[in-house]
C-alpha cells in the first residue's frame, strides 16, 4: 500500500559523497545541475524533500 | 527552509532542495511554496539512493505518532500537506558536504515526520565553514 516498504529500512547515509557527485539533475527550468559542482568550492547543504505535496 | 537562505548565504553555504520527478514539478513547488531557492528533480531518485533515503514501512508513514507529530507541526506552522507525488513512501533527508566530498553531517528521515530543521542544517553547515 502507498508503495511502502514490507520491512523496516535503515539509512545508509555514506561518509563520503562521491557517488553523489556524478549524479547529474535538472534543475526548475531544465538546466543540468551536477552535484558535485555544488560543494566544489564551499560547502553544501542538500535537503531531500519527502513530496512536492 | 527559503526563510534562511539568506543565513546559508552569509554562512557561506550552498543550499538546494531536491524534490522527486521533474523540472514543471519542481518549478510548479517553488512557484507555490514562493521559494527563490534552486529545486532539483530527481525522477528516478538516484540521488535518494546515493544519500542512502529509505522508503518507509506504512506505519512509518501512517503511524500514530507520525500522524501526530504531523498535526502538531502544521498547528505551528499552518503548512498543510497537499497531493503527493511521486513515490508516497519515500523518505527524505539532509545533508551537508565540505569541499572535497566529505559528508559531514547528515540527517536522513526514520520516519516520515522526522525531519531536521533548518536551524540544525544551518548549524552544521556553518561549522563545515569553521576553520
Amino acid at each position: 500500500m502507498l508503495g511502502a516498504a514490507s520491512t523496516r529500512q535503515q539509512t545508509n547515509p555514506p561518509k563520503r559523497a562521491d557517488a553523489l557527485a556524478e549524479i547529474v539533475l535538472l534543475d526548475q527550468d531544465g538546466n543540468e545541475v551536477r552535484l558535485g559542482d555544488l560543494w566544489s568550492e564551499r560547502p553544501a547543504a542538500l535537503v531531500w524533500l519527502r513530496h512536492y505535496g | 527552509m527559503d526563510r534562511a537562505r539568506d543565513e546559508f548565504e552569509a554562512a557561506g553555504v550552498n543550499l538546494v532542495l531536491i524534490g522527486q520527478l521533474t523540472p514543471r514539478h519542481a518549478a510548479h513547488f517553488r512557484r507555490r511554496q514562493e521559494l527563490e531557492l534552486p529545486v532539483l528533480a530527481d525522477k528516478d531518485r538516484v540521488s535518494y539512493k546515493a544519500a542512502g533515503a529509505k522508503v518507509a514501512t506504512f506505519s512509518e508513514l501512517l503511524g500514530p505518532k507520525v500522524v501526530a507529530k504531523g498535526l502538531r507541526t502544521a498547528r505551528q506552522t499552518g503548512q498543510r500537506q497537499g497531493k503527493t507525488l511521486g513515490h508516497p513512501a519515500q523518505l527524505g533527508g539532509a545533508m551537508v558536504i565540505a569541499p572535497g566530498g566529505e559528508v559531514v553531517w547528515s540527517h536522513m528521515a526514520d520516519d516520515a515526520g522526522d525531519n531536521a530543521t533548518p536551524e540544525e542544517i544551518l548549524a552544521a553547515a556553518a561549522s563545515a565553514t569553521s576553520p
